[in-house]
């Protein structure tokens, strides 16, 4: 697959040429399916994008916490490889974004660096024809739910883009000496709690400067991931992941909630 | 309900596609009804004008040749023809018998689908359901859906009807990388392209399978698709993408808006961070 503006596959595009006339898929519950209609959207089709990826090696130093910036690096590019194929499969249709974004990373046993980056959403076009393209000129994406997006729209405020930040982190082991120094102690693990406290720093910063790209005012429904993928304990990947909005000029009256007792167990 | 798993011939995923496609004609009969929905389910149904008849399953295997999963190029077509006869005949199946039942539909059809080295099976079970007043009920073909019966109430009263269950499937081989290649990169943060592209290659096939089904339905759309993909748990070098969904059309002039209400529930709060688990 080479770089080019479009990089999809034949039978993708023909595909997409048949959902162009009309019929649309979509992963959308019925009620997400209902929600999205009901502020004035209609699904096109269910879009995806993967790309299976080989992790790079890197050393790391027993006793040194740094970031691996060679596995960040890749959980980046893998990421972006995986949504941009989807969101260039919403453009070929038309849409104005893309909701209900997930984006998975599965291994496999092909080997135990190579996993799949998959992201997969349902394209969305808004049905009074006025376009709601971000300030790119890409469909917007974004990884709230049919019901999220419903009770976002009520507010006015529209997603420009699912940001994400990710920082692959080496935390140091502790030395024998240190070990057995706080035995029997109550003591705040410094190095431990630095390293830590960096690695989500530099995930939350890398999300933040993403939705500064798209000029969002904010960014809702803020998922931070934790995860040490194959790497051993010390090493951990920090995900966090939203999505970026911007606040329209629409009037909104808000609607006062019901209050409700459920009687579901 | 027992199947021989039975040799499939080059025409039969054909004569199931025509079965399929012929409306299966309710018949009037009644019978005590059995049913798996919950009490919730039923009175949703109820409050549309429907009922439960009976509790309907189906069941079909179909035979894979061995020895294709391991070696070749493109995609296993035996592997792909075996998943889309299986898949019709056991919804053929599930179809007629809640036709002969009395039924119109049938809803919260339970999908179980499991692809061996050598055969695949799909079983599927689920309530079928009519229109109480007598009156109301057309003469138009059965239809099956995986929506549950909640999902059916929503889409009626927003004037949507369900068409069908839609499937389509596909499984590829990746080709092996050259060991120099794997050598090489063993190092570096690349892309796999060889199994990118059997990926797309079969994500593409089964997608456009189950969309064509859906138009041979005159559906309007699928809803609630479900995908499932990665490689075979027993062959490495072979990927599979399988994706179903519910066919759906406008049954109404226009859609129905459902006006949604924003409530505050007053139930406990769900406990988001538990101290415990810091021990």
């Amino acid at each position: 697959m080479t770089n080019s503006t479009n990089d999809l596959p034949q039978a993708t595009e023909h595909r997409l040429e048949e959902l162009e006339h009309g019929l649309f898929t979509s992963d959308l519950s019925v009620n997400e399916f209902l929600l999205i209609k009901e502020v004035g959207f209609h699904p096109v089709g269910l879009v995806m994008g993967s790309s299976i990826y080989h992790t790079g090696l890197q050393t790391r130093k027993w006793s040194q916490s740094q970031e691996l910036t060679k596995l960040t690096e890749a959980m980046y590019n893998a990421r972006e490889l995986a949504m941009t194929r989807m969101e260039e499969e919403a453009a070929e249709l038309g849409a104005d974004g893309v909701v209900g974004v997930r984006l998975d990373v599965n291994y496999y046993e092909w080997g135990k660096d190579a996993a799949e980056f998959i992201a997969v959403g349902t394209a969305v076009k808004a049905e009074d024809g006025v376009s709601r393209l971000n300030q790119l000129g890409k469909p917007f994406t974004s990884d709230l739910s049919g019901q999220d997006f419903w009770t976002l729209r009520q507010t006015g405020y529209l997603p420009q883009g699912l940001v994400m930040g990710t920082c692959v982190y080496h935390i140091a082991h502790r030395g024998l000496g240190q070990t057995l120094g706080t035995t029997g102690q109550n003591v705040e693990l410094p190095n431990f709690t630095q390293a830590l406290y960096e690695a989500r720093e530099l995930a939350m910063t890398r999300m933040q400067d993403e939705a500064n790209r798209l000029g969002a005012t904010g960014i809702v429904g803020v998922r931070l991931e934790e995860k040490s993928h194959q790497w051993g304990s010390h090493t951990i990947e920090f995900l966090a992941l939203g999505t970026a909005v911007t606040k329209t000029s629409e009037q909104v009256t808000l609607p006062k909630p019901t209050t409700i007792i459920s009687l579901d167990n | 309900m027992t199947s021989a798993a039975t040799p499939p011939g080059p025409s039969l995923s054909n004569q199931v596609r025509r079965a399929l496609l012929e409306p299966v004609i309710p018949t009037d009969t009644t019978t005590s009804t059995t049913s798996d929905l919950s009490i919730d389910e039923e009175l949703n149904l109820r409050s549309i004008g429907w009922e439960p008849v009976e509790l309907v399953s189906a069941v079909s295997l179909q035979s894979i040749p061995y020895g294709f999963w391991n070696w070749g190029q493109g995609e296993i077509e035996v592997a792909s023809r075996a998943h889309a006869a299986a898949f019709l005949s056991a919804t053929t199946r599930l179809v007629r018998e809640a036709g002969a039942a009395g039924a119109h539909g049938v809803v919260g059809v339970h999908i179980d689908r499991a692809v061996h080295p050598t055969f695949v099976e799909v079983s599927l079970v689920g309530t079928a359901v009519r229109p109480v007043d007598r009156s109301q009920r057309l003469s138009r073909g059965v239809f099956a859906s995986d929506l549950s019966a909640r999902d059916f109430t929503m889409l009626m009263v927003a004037g949507w009807e369900p068409l069908g269950l839609a499937s389509g499937a596909s499984f590829v081989f990746a080709p092996r990388r050259s060991m120099s290649s794997t050598l090489q990169q063993q190092t570096q943060n690349v892309e796999l392209t060889n199994f990118t592209e059997a990926m797309y290659s079969a994500r593409e096939s089964a997608m456009q399978r189950m969309q064509e089904m859906a138009i041979d339905m005159h559906g309007a759309g699928v809803v609630d698709v479900t995908v499932h993909e990665g490689p075979m748990a027993f062959a490495s070098h072979a990927v599979g993408f399988v994706a179903v969904g519910t066919v759906v059309r406008l049954a109404a002039s226009a859609h129905q808006s459902i006006q949604p209400t924003a409530v505050v529930s007053l139930d406990d709060p769900t406990v988001a961070f538990d101290a415990q688990t810091l021990a």
